[in-house]
């Protein structure tokens, strides 16, 4: 080999050997995803965490990783299959059973195991818990629960002349409340101002409101035995009718329906469209955010949601989890735990007021005597979960289609309902 | 004359395609076969080598992927006919010299500019019927029209309204591609078809139109295989709704893979799409080819 040939391939090994060697700052990363990196309420909140466990764990530092809230499942997806999926991702309780199937969740019972197991374990809600076991494995910690409540503009009701102390407690004073509520506020002769506010976007929201009118009447998406729908049968028909002629048939929600989800929905609300809606603990900050000039903790009020013939709500449950593409899943778990722990759990409460699953935060007076947290706590027996099952999505995909059609007229809902019926049959192989 | 050739001489073009090859590879080849094979793996199997054509089965019996064929199709052909009248009549009107022609031309392009998602948000809220701009504009210009009119809420306007707004987002790929096949062909043919006595029409007819056919027929097949695969701009607006009104390929593609988490079914109908986006591109290859020889 020629002298120049030998210079120049040792000076490309010493460049391979410079830009191929460890960084000198060998502090560990871990990512941290959730969409709340967005919402006002919850910046603060996850701000000071961030703070504090870089403050306090110099060898880890917590960035931030924004997904959005519509397609966090499809971020993750894609980035699991990267191998570079975030940390710690958060969801709802929907998805954990279909991403741990996938392998994309990491199993976290040797490190609670670490912790000191059933008695770590403990500090939590057992029947959240339990949403986190799968198939022999604990793929989460339950995070924040929130029933779903009645929230309602007392302004609104007085102008109505109602009295803002006594909000609709059944589903024909719900009614007649929305229909005096909607009303026309300039006097130019057209409607400026609806009842109710409405969710008929295709989103996951759309469950967490209908529910209470499917099981409220009485219905069911499935039979008891989980395997075959119930969605022909007279109460499915009874709820769903109800949820869909709030709109077609009473008019005691704004046009465009279909267009509104949840945040739209809570716009609504905050800027005096709607004078009610269903919705979640974290939507009073959120409100707030979205109309600062409204005192929210002073014009709104909150009731539960208005009973049928069974008194039932849904629930929005999130919780954390731990990616199996984490390189170090020793120190994910370091901030999972921190994630976890009362002084977090509490902040969360304080500042974005969602609900913990931590007993210690759930029972303490702090969230017991609160004006609002008292009202959602007191839903939490009245819970009820969707089916976990695999065939889930679609099932829900064939609901928000049928309500879609029933708000819009593309079919009456009881032939919306059947479609669906019939799409949650195939859906389960029948 | 092979004498003197070396190894260089011999091997050199094909070192000069190889990065490209290995890039294609690894970008087209190999997530094509990784989706291929995962439409023909069972459940959960992408590892094994069992393989099945259930989700071939499974798909030739949705109703739903049977609808949303239907929708791409006449998406698809909507939005052809729009881009190419729209594209075409701006296409004409830049085409004269008119003072500020280079700005005029510019702002035709706006739209071209603006990323799919963004133009769906932007004519979600147009169209909104209690905040959005539409309706409070038709009330100035029609006495009497409804403040509350729905759009993208009513079954019969939905799909025309993203058809609407896909047209306004396409047209400048159509009107650019046509603006230079007009300035391609020669004066000197209108001034003699003028001398012939033939008005704006019949030269219209008779030397614009013919001479402007090879583009129209490759920029509408390239706009077909870009509006097959329209997936943002559907998402945004309506997500496939009123019920599945407006389900596009695309859509259904993306919700069974990402929403219902059933991989390989999803992976099976982006086959079949990407088959018939094939079969439908082979007019454009033919041309293009025929362009080259």
């Amino acid at each position: 080999m020629r002298w120049w040939a030998k210079r120049w391939i040792g000076l490309g090994a010493a460049l391979a050997v410079v830009l191929t060697a460890a960084p000198a700052d060998a502090q560990v990363k871990i990512r941290f995803q959730t969409w709340h990196w967005g919402e006002t309420p919850w910046v603060k909140s996850l701000e000071e965490f961030q703070q504090t466990f870089n403050a306090a764990n110099p060898g880890i530092q917590v960035v931030r990783d924004d997904s959005r809230y519509a397609d966090k499942e499809a971020v993750f997806i894609t980035q699991s299959q990267a191998k570079a999926a975030a940390d710690i991702p958060h969801f709802s309780y929907r998805a954990i059973r279909h991403l741990a199937d996938r392998g994309f969740l990491l199993d976290l019972t040797p490190f609670v195991e670490k912790e000191g197991g059933a008695q770590y374990l403990a500090q939590w809600d057992q029947a959240a818990l339990e949403m986190c076991r799968y198939k022999g494995k604990l793929y989460c910690l339950p995070d924040d629960l929130n029933p779903l409540v009645l929230m309602y503009n007392t302004g609104h009701f007085r102008e109505a002349g109602l009295d803002p102390a006594k909000p609709p407690t059944t589903w024909p004073e719900f009614l007649d409340y929305a229909k005096k509520l909607t009303r026309d506020t300039d006097n130019d002769g057209k409607i400026d101002r609806w009842g109710v506010g409405v969710i008929g976007a295709r989103q996951e929201g759309l469950f967490m409101r209908f529910n209470p009118w499917l099981w409220g009447a009485g219905g069911d998406y499935l039979t008891p035995d989980g395997k075959r729908s119930a969605l022909d049968t007279a109460e499915a028909i009874e709820g769903f009718r109800w949820y869909a002629e709030l709109f077609t048939r009473h008019k005691v929600v704004p046009p465009g329906v279909i267009e509104q989800g949840a945040q739209e929905v809570r716009t609504q609300l905050a800027h005096g469209k709607v004078s009610m809606i269903i919705t979640l603990p974290a939507a009073v900050g959120i409100v707030q955010a979205i109309n600062p000039k409204l005192n929210v903790r002073e014009v709104m009020a909150l009731a539960p949601v208005p009973v049928g013939k069974q008194k039932v709500t849904s629930a929005w449950f999130s919780m954390r989890v731990i990616s199996t593409s984490a390189k170090n899943p020793d120190a994910a778990w370091k901030v999972y735990k921190a994630w976890h722990e009362k002084d977090q759990q509490m902040r969360n409460f304080r500042i974005a007021g969602v609900l913990s699953t931590r007993l210690d935060v759930k029972n303490s007076p702090e969230v017991k005597n609160d004006k609002f947290a008292k009202v959602f706590s007191a839903q939490t027996p009245y819970v009820k979960w969707e089916p976990l099952l695999a065939e889930w999505p679609k099932i829900g995909d064939a609901m928000i289609t049928a309500v879609q059609e029933a708000l819009t007229g593309v079919k009456p809902p009881e032939q919306a309902l059947k479609d669906a019926h019939a799409a949650t049959n195939r859906a389960l192989g029948l | 004359m092979r004498v003197g050739r070396t190894w260089h001489d011999r091997h050199l073009g094909v070192l000069f395609v190889l990065p490209a090859t290995v890039m294609l590879v690894a970008v087209l080849v190999f997530p094509a076969a990784v989706t291929l094979k995962l439409s023909l793996s069972p459940e959960g199997g992408l590892a094994s080598w069992t393989l099945t054509l259930g989700h071939y089965r499974a798909a030739f019996t949705d109703p739903v992927l049977a609808q949303a064929f239907r929708n791409t199709f006449a998406f698809v052909a909507a939005s052809l006919v729009g881009h190419l009248l729209l594209g075409l009549g701006l296409a004409l009107a830049l085409n004269q010299a008119l003072p500020g022609q280079t700005l005029f031309r510019l702002v035709a392009l706006v739209p071209w500019t603006i990323p799919d998602v963004v133009a769906g948000i932007v004519f979600r809220w147009v169209f909104n019927p209690v905040h959005g701009s539409l309706n409070p504009l038709l009330q100035q210009l029609i006495p009497g029209f409804p403040p509350d009119f729905s759009w993208l809420s009513s079954p019969a306007l939905a799909f025309p309204s993203v058809i609407f707004a896909n047209v306004w987002r396409g047209y400048p790929l159509v009107m650019v591609m046509l603006l230079a096949g007009l300035m391609a062909i020669p004066r000197e043919l209108y001034e003699a078809a003028a001398v012939d006595g033939a008005g704006r029409v019949r030269r219209f007819l008779h030397v614009t139109l013919p001479g402007l056919s090879t583009i129209i027929l490759v920029a509408l097949a390239l706009d077909m295989v870009w509006e097959f695969r329209r997936f943002a701009l559907v998402l945004t607006m309506t997500g496939g709704g009123p019920g599945t009104l407006t389900e596009v390929l695309s859509t259904l593609v993306y919700k069974s893979y990402f929403q219902f988490f059933t991989f390989e079914y999803a992976s099976a109908v982006a086959i079949l799409m990407s088959a018939v986006l094939f079969v439908l591109s082979v007019p454009y290859i033919v041309l293009v080819g025929r362009e080259r020889t």
